[in-house]
């Protein structure tokens, strides 16, 4: 067990390391990004002194290292249109992903496990058939433009739900005040749904297709059957049996689903004005505000590793067959 | 959003038998098809669904002759007309969009794109991931330490990042898209052909293939790939649907294809402005060739996944 | 099953609850504007961007102010005095002025805001010390009494005045205490507002601590990069004025009942440059736009009423020049669009058209998503220009990543399409963009000494009227050589719920000092 955790960790540096040097190389392919940074009407010199004071007169390689032994030291530089410590931006925008991304994993796992099961208990009939359609269509939809949808449907046609913007509660719980935190939580929640909706659907439905294979599957495993034959009542078979190991690829696919579910993100949070470390990233790219994209890809990536590692982990103890 | 690099469907892949490397006959091969069209009929979609890809290709590839115009001809005196209207003497069909190019023959042309593009990452990432996972499984060892690494760095890299970065600095294109999103597959792959190869490694026909002295290429290609086709084929059929998505979700971003060239997602991505003043059509012919493409992507796979699984026959 | 549905309805209530709050309109002292670009920093000195500067003006005051009209009136300062070589402006301000946090407000922490914007150890980039600051040559700023500050210049500047009026004055002391990244969050304000909070990326919301000036309590910005969304927003009345307004939505909200749009002929110059360098010189588009009958025979084949009228729901009148109106010279009439003229001018300027009909090819390469409509703007003009047989290829770059550093270095083209910002209070703000061949500015690499020559003339002349001469003759040299393909000067669209009574500018300034609530 241990010595799974350790040589996790060692391979979780390895991948750090690789992802930054990747998105290094990949933002400088397209030159420095100093012209950025000087004014429309910056003389040969002037742009010269700001490639030196920016540091991007030095050689790709000498950047690097110094990045990476900066980044060991806890450095990640500063945001280069922000002006501060581009870990402060980051971390400032991550709550709000934090919170849309949890919203829209735990949306797609509650309502995929019984559309799911309910679809493989009536399976052939139009309870099944219309559940399933909508679920072929979840997974056919952009997020975009189920977002533009909504906003025009639910939030100006009918306002039932605000049209855009970001009420915070992870950031306050963060930062202690606990009491307005929970207190927000209500508008919170209702700032999230249209939003959580774009960017979880798209799991739901596929969530919902899993879960309804795997369950079918189940039920025609022999100790089901043999359940039935033993007369056990049909609700008892589904609830004991049967729902126990049709949820398991769900619960694996957790770690993977998360990241899967950033990768939305980006979209969503422009058309929800999501204060967000999507929105925030594709501007620092656009940018190249080098600190920035960094900083984010290795936050990032260490959530991802973590959650993949802690899914793992639970899986072993739920799973007594995986042995680490 | 379909930019996330999970191995969708993974688990959904079926564990098929091995099958001896015999060539099969012709006639086996009519059989297998028979067998084939059978299951369809009784399933039913997936008929459907064939036909909709079969009218998709014919849109692709006779695009140019069905076209009653240039798609990239623009004339902004009569942009954005309804549907079903007579300008002049032109007739058009689904109206025009916001430089006054018909959308029926831009629909008809992005046929062609959206499918090259789907068909094309899919080969990209589809042929890397596939000799990743094979050369990873079958050898084993440093080799497989350092592309599952490398599977690892590009899993924990949130895939939508790394295509921004790489579009945004290379500028959009046709082939850049493909390639892109084509490196966005390949972990997917690679990851199920490894694991399929490692079981297959030890199996008896490829010990004998090994004791009768094949190439170790030979072994790899012809005796071990052959048996992991199957479920490349159902990951391949979902993933062509994530890939259109994709490439929509780039558009919106501006980082998808040059506006002079049209796809579905595109011309998706340019109707947004207008869905609030209710032109509805350029969002609407677009948005459902989409859906039904994809979604006869996903009924065939589901039914790929069916029929080469033997297990979830059995149900009742 | 009863008591599920109680518990189902009791659910559906406790979330339908903060729907009253969330959904109601801003109260009475409070105005909330959609923006479409997130601020960067309050830090005065570094501040780049529109939607950034309009909000820190706001906040900080300025030694004197540009007025809509033009005018330029007294702020923070109540009189100046320009010294007899014109390098040195020497500012009076006004009596009694605070801080935010209390401080006294005089020349040195103006001084003081003049400098600690130039000092190289900050290293700032930004407006005042990018563009102001080497467009005056600012060689420092020092306080020569209590109230009065002097600046110094490197050289005599028309237009100078007026930039000055662009520099943030803050406090020394409460900036002193900060560090560049304290400062950057926490403003100390010297205008009417005050910061309040600040949720980057979502929203800021300001205060005034001024008692006479503004008319709104509050202010609250949120930043919404989405033009639909910011449309749906001001439609649902839940923000009072957006900016940047999608043409194509102008119908949507005047029929919504709840608000209009207020269209504004703005002073920002759009363009197609023609590159002129060695770098284009051996392509066959960029040798022929070498040419200048070629040119002028292009400026004939764009329809640019048609493009205003089309893609920007605006009737425009197009451009004579690079000067806005009403400062052109008055006798040039616009190019008209005339296909068969350009068609006639291309082939006596030796480009027929080849068995395929096209007579050369060339790039145009536009950023995207920068200007009004410009994406499909750019593909309009490849159009028109490939119909008089110009195969024009149309490269839409990243705006900021690619497009901005090929036009910083002067190297876009040999066709781009560009909107150079510009001004009603003084032609000469206008024209400055080609003060030298080699300014940065001049991104066609014009050289025509019978427009470069003459800026000596523009110095020496004694009275506005011999410069006006002067410039009217520069204008029809432009005009005539035609560097740039003359298109028109962009409107702005603010979308303005009937709530609120709100006068948009021309210069792309959003102030809402006077902005009052409708009926009041």
């Amino acid at each position: 067990m241990w010595t799974f955790i350790v040589r996790r960790l060692i391979q979780s540096v390895i991948v750090i390391i690789g992802v930054t040097f990747i998105s290094f190389v990949a933002l400088q392919i397209g030159g420095d990004p100093t012209y950025l940074y000087v004014s429309e009407r910056a003389s040969t010199e002037e742009i010269e002194a700001a490639r030196r004071a920016l540091g991007f007169d030095r050689p790709l390689h000498i950047q690097y290292v110094t990045y990476i032994s900066n980044l060991l030291q806890g450095d990640f530089g500063n945001s280069l249109t922000f002006r501060r410590p581009a870990i402060d931006v980051v971390l400032q925008a991550l709550p709000a992903t934090i919170e849309l991304t949890l919203f829209a994993l735990i949306l797609a796992i509650s309502l995929a496990i019984p559309l799911g099961v309910f679809s493989a208990l009536y399976r052939g009939t139009p309870v099944d058939g219309s559940i399933m359609t909508v679920a072929m269509l979840g997974q056919s939809i952009p997020n975009f433009w189920l977002g533009i949808m909504m906003i025009m449907l639910f939030g100006l046609q009918l306002r039932l739900f605000p049209i855009s913007g970001h009420v915070p509660f992870l950031m306050p719980l963060l930062q202690g005040e606990i009491v307005r935190a929970f207190t927000q939580l209500p508008q919170a929640l209702y700032y999230m749904i249209m939003p959580g909706v774009a960017v979880g659907f798209y799991s739901l439905s596929r969530n919902a297709r899993l879960v309804r294979s795997s369950m079918l599957e189940v039920l025609g495993q022999d100790y089901v059957r043999t359940a039935r034959s033993k007369g056990i009542s049909e609700r008892a078979v589904v609830v004991r049996h049967a729902l126990r190991n049709a949820w398991l690829p769900v619960v694996t696919m957790i770690g993977l689903e998360f990241g899967f579910l950033l990768g939305g993100v980006v979209v969503v949070e422009m058309v929800f004005s999501w204060p967000g470390i999507g929105r925030l990233v594709f501007n620092a790219i656009s940018q190249r505000d080098i600190p920035v994209v960094q900083a984010s890809v290795i936050v990032l990536a260490l959530i991802f590793i973590t959650l993949n590692l802690l899914v793992d982990l639970i899986y072993a103890r739920i799973d007594p067959r995986v042995k680490y | 959003m379909s930019l996330g690099l999970k191995p969708e469907h993974a688990d959904a892949v079926p564990s098929v038998g091995p099958v001896p490397p015999a060539s099969p006959k012709g006639r086996e091969l009519r059989k297998e098809f028979k067998r084939a069209w059978r299951s369809m009929v009784v399933a039913k979609w997936p008929v459907v669904a064939l036909f909709i890809l079969l009218c998709v290709v014919i849109a692709a590839v006779f695009g140019p002759l069905l076209a009653p115009f240039d798609p990239n001809r623009q004339n902004i005196m009569i942009r954005l007309l309804d549907p079903l209207q007579q300008s002049g003497n032109a007739f058009y069909l689904l109206g025009t969009d916001a430089l006054g190019r018909d959308v029926f023959s831009r629909l008809l042309y992005g046929a062609r794109i959206s499918l090259l593009v789907g068909l094309c990452a899919i080969a990209v990432g589809g042929t890397i991931g596939v000799i990743a996972g094979l050369v990873s499984g079958y050898f084993g060892g440093w080799i497989d330490d350092v592309i599952m690494r490398l599977g690892d760095i590009q899993l924990a890299f949130p895939f939508i990042l790394l295509a921004i970065m790489f579009l945004v600095v290379l500028g959009p294109g046709v082939l850049n898209i493909i390639l892109v999103l084509g490196i966005g597959q390949w972990v997917t792959y690679a990851r199920i052909v490894r694991a399929q190869t490692l079981s297959l490694r030890e199996k008896e026909f490829v010990e004998a293939a090994r004791a009768l002295g094949d190439s170790t290429p030979s072994i790899i290609f012809r005796t071990i790939l052959p048996n992991i086709v199957a479920p490349l084929t159902v990951i391949a059929s979902f993933n062509v649907a994530s890939v259109i998505l994709s490439e929509a979700a780039l558009s919106f971003l501006g980082l998808g294809v040059p506006p002079s060239v049209p796809t579905w997602g595109s011309m998706l991505a340019e109707s947004r402005d207008q869905l609030i003043a209710n032109r509805w059509w350029l969002a609407f012919f677009p948005g459902i060739a989409i859906v039904l493409t994809v979604l006869s992507f996903n009924i065939i796979g589901d039914w790929l996944r069916d029929f080469l699984d033997p297990r979830l026959k059995t149900i009742g | 099953m009863a008591m599920k549905r109680h518990l189902l309805l009791a659910g559906a209530a406790v979330l339908l609850a903060p729907m009253a709050t969330a959904l109601a309109v801003p109260p009475e002292d409070t105005i909330v504007v959609g923006i479409s670009a997130d601020v960067n920093t309050f830090d005065p000195a570094p501040i780049s961007s529109r939607d950034n500067s309009n909000i820190a003006k706001h906040i900080f005051g300025t030694l004197y102010e540009i007025t809509p009209d033009g005018d330029i009136v007294p702020d923070l300062a109540e009189s100046y005095v320009v010294s007899e070589d014109g390098t040195s402006y020497t500012y009076t301000l006004r009596e009694g002025l605070t801080c935010e946090d209390g401080e006294a407000l005089t020349a040195e922490d103006a001084a003081y805001s003049f400098n600690r914007a130039a000092d190289p150890d900050n290293a700032f980039t930004g407006n005042t010390p990018g563009f102001v600051f080497s467009s005056i040559q600012f060689q420092g700023a020092e306080a020569v009494s209590d109230l009065e500050v002097r600046i110094d210049l490197g050289r005599p500047n028309p237009v100078s005045f007026g930039l000055i009026a662009e520099v943030f004055i803050h406090c020394k002391d409460s900036y002193e205490a900060m560090t560049l990244d304290e400062a950057a969050r926490n403003p100390v304000a010297s205008g009417p507002y005050r910061l309040v909070s600040w949720e980057p990326g979502s929203q800021v919301v300001l205060e005034r601590w001024k008692e006479d000036e503004g008319n709104f309590q509050n202010i609250i910005w949120r930043v919404i990069p989405e033009a639909s969304t910011r449309t749906a927003e001001l439609i649902a009345q839940n923000v009072d004025i957006i900016t940047n307004v999608s043409p194509d939505q102008i119908d949507a909200i005047n029929n919504s009942g709840s608000a209009k749009v207020a269209p504004v002929q703005g002073t920002r110059r759009i363009y197609v440059g023609f590159n002129m360098s060695d770098d284009f010189a051996d392509t066959e588009g960029g040798a022929a736009i070498q040419n200048a009958e070629v040119r002028r025979a292009l400026q004939y084949a764009v329809d640019v009423p048609s493009i205003c009228t089309q893609l920007l729901n605006f009737e425009c009148e197009r451009a004579t020049g690079l000067v806005n109106p009403p400062n052109g010279n008055p006798n040039l009439v616009p190019y008209p669009y005339d296909p068969e003229m350009a068609e006639q001018l291309l082939d006596e300027a030796g480009f027929p058209r080849a068995d395929n009909g096209v007579r050369f090819e060339i790039t145009l390469q536009a950023g995207r998503g920068r200007y009004l409509n410009d994406v499909n703007v750019v593909q309009a003009i490849g159009q028109f220009l490939s119909d008089v047989g110009v195969q024009t290829n149309v490269e839409l770059l990243d705006w900021a990543s690619t497009y901005v550093p090929l036009i910083s270095q002067r190297k876009a083209g040999p066709m781009f399409f560009l909107g150079s910002g510009g001004g009603t209070w003084s032609p000469l703000y206008d024209m400055t963009d080609l003060s030298v061949v080699g300014a940065g500015t001049n991104y066609t690499h014009w050289d025509n000494p019978d427009w470069f020559d003459r800026w000596t003339d523009i110095a020496a002349a004694e009275t506005e009227e011999e410069r006006r001469v002067v410039i009217n003759e520069m204008l029809e040299v432009f005009y005539e050589d035609s560097p740039w393909l003359l298109l028109y000067f962009q409107p702005d669209f603010y979308g303005v719920s009937s709530r609120v009574a709100f006068e948009p500018r021309r210069d792309e300034k959003v102030y809402l000092f006077d902005t009052k609530l409708a009926g009041n």
